[in-house]
């Protein structure tokens, strides 16, 4: 024992101490995955009579005077599976089905997309959509992972706008990198939850919007892409800036999902 | 016969599979484990950043303690068993000596590997790990043998 150097008594304890953060961790894994299980078969449970009701909507025959009542039943469909969404992909990341895939696609068309099936909120509290679309070329991405973010902080900016508020979207890309600006107007801007906000259920704080979910399932998805996302207020104007970087070189692969540039050869390699 | 194309995983995923694929990855401080059960040709590979889930966020794939165990899942679904695989580590370098925090989390990751490969009862037949060096490296499924070029600093970055 007097023989040992520092570095060996700091490796030591080093090596003590993360056998007891494992086995903590281990402990706290257990009490986990029950409910990860759990998240999972709820999710498809609710999944599937919800794709079923989603489906039959658009053929009922409306009555006079039935509208407003039809109208209703849309949003609460709408507003549900997009919860049912979210707790699918929190399954999915959390059981580790998650990969990430790549697609040429219109950035603008999934912003469209996502702008669709959030319509009901956006007439209900008249939200004054501003879409500033900077990205020329078409551009290689997980299309699926791009929806969700971008639905998600549109949704929440639209959940915190006030009514006749405006909610600014800003596309752009910069050496290699694409930025996402949404920009909202907000009454009452918490600047004492900003180290929280990406932490999930943290909206408890504030539980008459949605799960709590949203957020941290938008920024495990920004780092799986190898992104980021980061939150500022400003003048009671939230702003929340997604960067992704861009991989021109996938663009002349066609999105055909190989990284194989990233290597030059293995010819000279060690085996092992 | 081996494919062509080359699997690529990022930090935060895993690839398994009982074709004769090629996957590959780049790694500095992060650490990626390749398992490989020759009895029935089942391997694959994972690339975590971090050693511990601190249970603030969600539960994913980027935490050694959550990436390791879901990889020996993965690969028990596909037909290997824990007694027959055999493991590879790699990565873990310390990258930035400015800081201290970033060295911790190479080592950190390397002990978690091979804490967790022991609690499974899985043999490490091979590793290159620590060091300064970013590492590049491509899983043969064929024969389970893993090729390793060391990388560039700025190759790498923060991976």
């Amino acid at each position: 024992m007097q023989n040992l150097s520092k570095i060996e008594i700091l490796e030591n304890e080093v090596e003590f101490l993360s056998k007891k953060i494992l086995e903590l961790n281990k402990k706290l894994i257990d009490s986990d995955k029950a409910k990860t299980l759990f998240l999972s078969l709820i999710a498809n449970k609710l999944n599937d009579p919800m794709t079923a009701i989603l489906g039959m909507l658009p053929h009922l025959k409306i009555q006079n005077g039935n509208e407003k009542i039809f109208s209703t039943i849309c949003q609460e469909a709408s507003d549900l599976d997009f919860k049912i969404q979210n707790l699918i992909t929190v399954a999915e990341i959390e059981s580790g089905n998650m990969n990430n895939t790549h697609a040429l696609l219109e950035i603008k068309k999934i912003i469209d997309e996502a702008l669709e099936s959030l319509k009901y909120i956006i007439k209900d509290k008249n939200i004054e959509i501003n879409v500033e679309n900077l990205v020329e070329k078409k551009i290689v991405t997980d299309p699926k992972k791009i929806y969700i973010i971008t639905k998600n902080l549109i949704s929440n900016a639209c959940m915190h706008c006030p009514q006749n508020g405006v909610v600014d979207i800003i596309l752009s890309t910069e050496k290699s990198i694409l930025t996402l600006l949404i920009k909202n107007e907000s009454s009452e801007p918490k600047l004492k939850e900003i180290p929280k906000i990406f932490t999930r259920f943290s909206e408890k704080i504030d539980s008459r919007h949605g799960l709590g979910i949203g957020l941290s399932i938008v920024r495990e998805l920004c780092e799986s892409l190898g992104g980021s996302v980061e939150y500022d207020i400003d003048n009671n104007f939230v702003t929340f800036k997604v960067k992704l970087p861009l991989d021109e070189a996938m663009q002349d692969f066609q999105a055909c999902g190989s990284n194989e540039f990233l290597f030059d050869s293995f010819d000279d390699a060690i085996e092992l | 016969m081996i494919k062509t194309g080359s699997n690529f995983i990022h930090v935060g995923q895993i690839h398994v599979d009982t074709e004769p694929i090629l996957i590959s990855t780049v790694l500095g401080s992060c650490v990626a484990v390749c398992l490989y059960d020759k009895r029935v040709c089942v391997g694959g590979m994972n690339h975590y950043l971090l050693p511990f889930w601190n249970g603030n966020g969600l539960q994913s794939l980027k935490f050694g303690n959550i990436s390791i165990p879901k990889l020996i899942e993965s690969m028990i679904d596909k037909g290997a068993k824990s007694n027959t695989m055999e493991a590879k580590i790699f990565g873990g370098a310390s990258i930035n000596f400015s800081s201290c925090q970033t060295m911790m989390v190479g080592e950190k990751n390397i002990l978690v590997a091979r804490e967790i490969l022991n609690d499974y009862k899985i043999k490490i037949v091979a590793e290159d790990v620590g060091g300064n060096s970013g590492r590049k490296i491509q899983l043969n499924l064929e024969q389970g043998k893993v090729l390793l070029k060391y990388t560039a600093k700025s190759n790498f970055g923060d991976m």
